[in-house]
């Protein structure tokens, strides 16, 4: 089975600053892969590479492949706002924009060009998110209004109106209490049935909840990919163990 | 020592607090002294009437009328274009580049020219080059734009008031967060979508202080309208775009250096001074209360 995203041989800088070094990794259809690693290890530069959200930063150099459907993502041509629209991307810290609830999920169909009635698709984009209940009679309210937990799950559901083929989570729960961080991981297992899934984390237990198979990096290097529950049980190797049983990191 | 310092101490705040003092004295004299002289000769009659020709009787209708006109010119002018370069050097000209250092090295010159080479300088390009471009090309050379006129007048402290709107704007837009551009550009958003969807809504008050300033700035300017559009006297209302005008910070220029008996005049003077602070104050209000009905709107949202 050819990989719905793969990186070959990748590396990045922001100026003279080495963020990736050398990184082939495939990512699968349909799956949900996990990627750990302490601070600075690469993980979100990994992510932002994969829709080329690192395009707006000056200084930013790419070598190496990053391929999607068999494109190179970073090849001639290529219209990274369309790109995005195909991998969606949440970030840390919730950033609902100004305007009600309603006006938050319609930027992205809007930003696509899509006209008419979108009324369908939010429902069902805010239900896959786990906010439907809690939003459904309060639409057009500022989207500010809502709490922290609340606003992250609206920009899951403002990712998802995209329809994208593959959501890209920049620990997306690093700033949640416990409830709506099992709110979000709960949808994410429902999820994984028709999007692929990338969660950088920095909680190692989630990673090992939710994901399908984990990638942990170190220093810009990816230092062991493999099935979960392999690289929590028995890692290939001894930097990898240190860092899951909480001895550095 | 400790006793040393503690006169020091209380020696400065008495310095600063007395600069502070010095500027509230200042203003209090100036307008107390424009509205005690200036009060008792306003009426309605003075605001609504045109003045007799030798501008020592009737009113100052024609000066107020020319001076709003002037600088709703003005504004119509300078903001979409301010706007639009501060828009080019915040969003779109790659950081640090030759062409943005060169065109704020640009702006900052231009707000540094005294605003009489700005009358000058509106004469040579508008009223001359262009103007008289276009009698050329478009009116057979019959003398129609190429004159003094109020659409020359305003350009010209359009190019004087640039300057103030494109720092605001920037200002503006510097003051939106990068956040709210990266959850855009991550909702597949384009660059000018990003711009005109996430950081103009954003920034539209910024934008408003800027032709707030500007106003203030271009209501009260003489020299730039000396000879690009300014009237000393004329009979008639502007109604077309080259018709010249009477203004009035250069009716107050008029009436202190032309008149042959002062003290005739200064009863009038001083009401129109009076006049012109007040028009400048509601120019400013008008736009202040635009402002913050936009804020407003841009909250409940």
């Amino acid at each position: 089975m050819t990989p719905l995203l793969e990186l070959r041989d990748f590396s990045a800088w922001y100026g003279d600053r080495p963020a990736l070094r050398g990184v082939s990794l495939e990512i699968r259809a349909g799956e949900i892969l996990g990627v750990i690693g302490p601070a600075r290890a690469g993980k979100t530069t990994f992510l932002r590479s994969l829709n080329r959200m690192n395009d707006l930063e000056p200084g930013f150099r790419t070598a190496g492949k990053v391929v999607y459907r068999g494109v190179d993502v970073y090849g001639e041509g290529v219209d990274g706002a369309a790109l995005r629209r195909r991998l969606g991307m949440v970030f840390a810290v919730p950033v609902p924009l100004p305007g009600t609830i309603y006006q938050n999920l319609a930027l992205g169909p809007r930003f696509g060009g899509r006209r008419g009635d979108l009324d369908a698709r939010m429902e069902e984009s805010l239900k896959a998110a786990y906010l439907w209940e809690e939003v459904r009679d309060r639409l057009h309210q500022p989207a500010f209004t809502l709490s922290g937990g609340q606003q992250q799950r609206l920009c899951l559901a403002r990712t998802l109106m995209l329809e994208p083929e593959v959501l890209l989570l920049d620990e997306p729960c690093s700033g949640l209490d416990p409830l709506s961080t099992a709110r979000i991981e709960e949808a994410l297992q429902q999820l994984k049935d028709r999007t692929t899934i990338v969660l950088v984390t920095n909680n190692v237990m989630q990673a090992s909840r939710v994901a399908v198979r984990t990638a942990f990096f170190l220093d810009g290097r990816l230092v062991e990919c493999g099935p979960t529950e392999q690289i929590f049980v028995r890692p290939k190797e001894t930097v990898t163990h240190d860092y899951i049983s909480g001895r550095f990191g | 020592m400790s006793r040393w310092i503690r006169i020091v101490g209380a020696a400065f705040t008495g310095l600063t607090g007395a600069a502070c003092l010095a500027i509230l004295t200042m203003v209090a004299v100036i307008l107390g002294d424009i509205a005690l002289h200036g009060w008792p000769h306003l009426s309605w009659e003075f605001v609504s009437t045109a003045p007799s020709a030798n501008l020592a009787e009737g009113g100052i209708f024609p000066a107020i009328f020319g001076t709003v006109a002037l600088v709703l010119l003005m504004t119509v002018a300078v903001v979409p274009l301010g706007v639009a370069a501060a828009v080019y050097l915040h969003e779109y000209a790659p950081p640090g580049s030759r062409f943005v250092h060169v065109v704020r090295l640009a702006l900052q010159n231009l707000a540094g020219v005294p605003s009489i080479v700005f009358g000058l300088f509106g004469l040579g390009l508008f009223v001359r080059f262009t103007g008289g471009g276009v009698d050329r090309l478009f009116f057979g050379g019959a003398l129609t734009f190429g004159q003094p006129c109020i659409l020359w007048a305003a350009l010209t402290l359009a190019v004087l008031t640039l300057p103030t709107v494109v720092v605001a704007t920037e200002e503006a837009l510097r003051a939106v967060p990068r956040s709210y551009r990266e959850a855009a550009y991550a909702l597949g958003a384009t660059r000018w979508q990003v711009v005109w969807h996430v950081v103009l809504p954003q920034s539209v008050g910024g934008m408003l202080t800027g032709a707030i300033l500007a106003v203030s700035r271009g209501a009260g300017e003489v020299a730039p309208i000396l000879f690009t559009g300014a009237a000393y006297y004329l009979p008639h209302l502007p109604s077309r775009l080259n018709d010249q005008f009477m203004e009035l910070g250069y009716h107050v220029y008029v009436l202190t250096t032309q008149s042959p008996d002062v003290e005739a005049t200064k009863p009038v003077l001083y009401s129109t001074v009076f006049v012109l602070l007040g028009v400048t104050f509601l120019l400013n209000l008008a736009a202040v209360l635009v402002r913050s009905g936009i804020r407003r709107r841009l909250r409940q949202t």
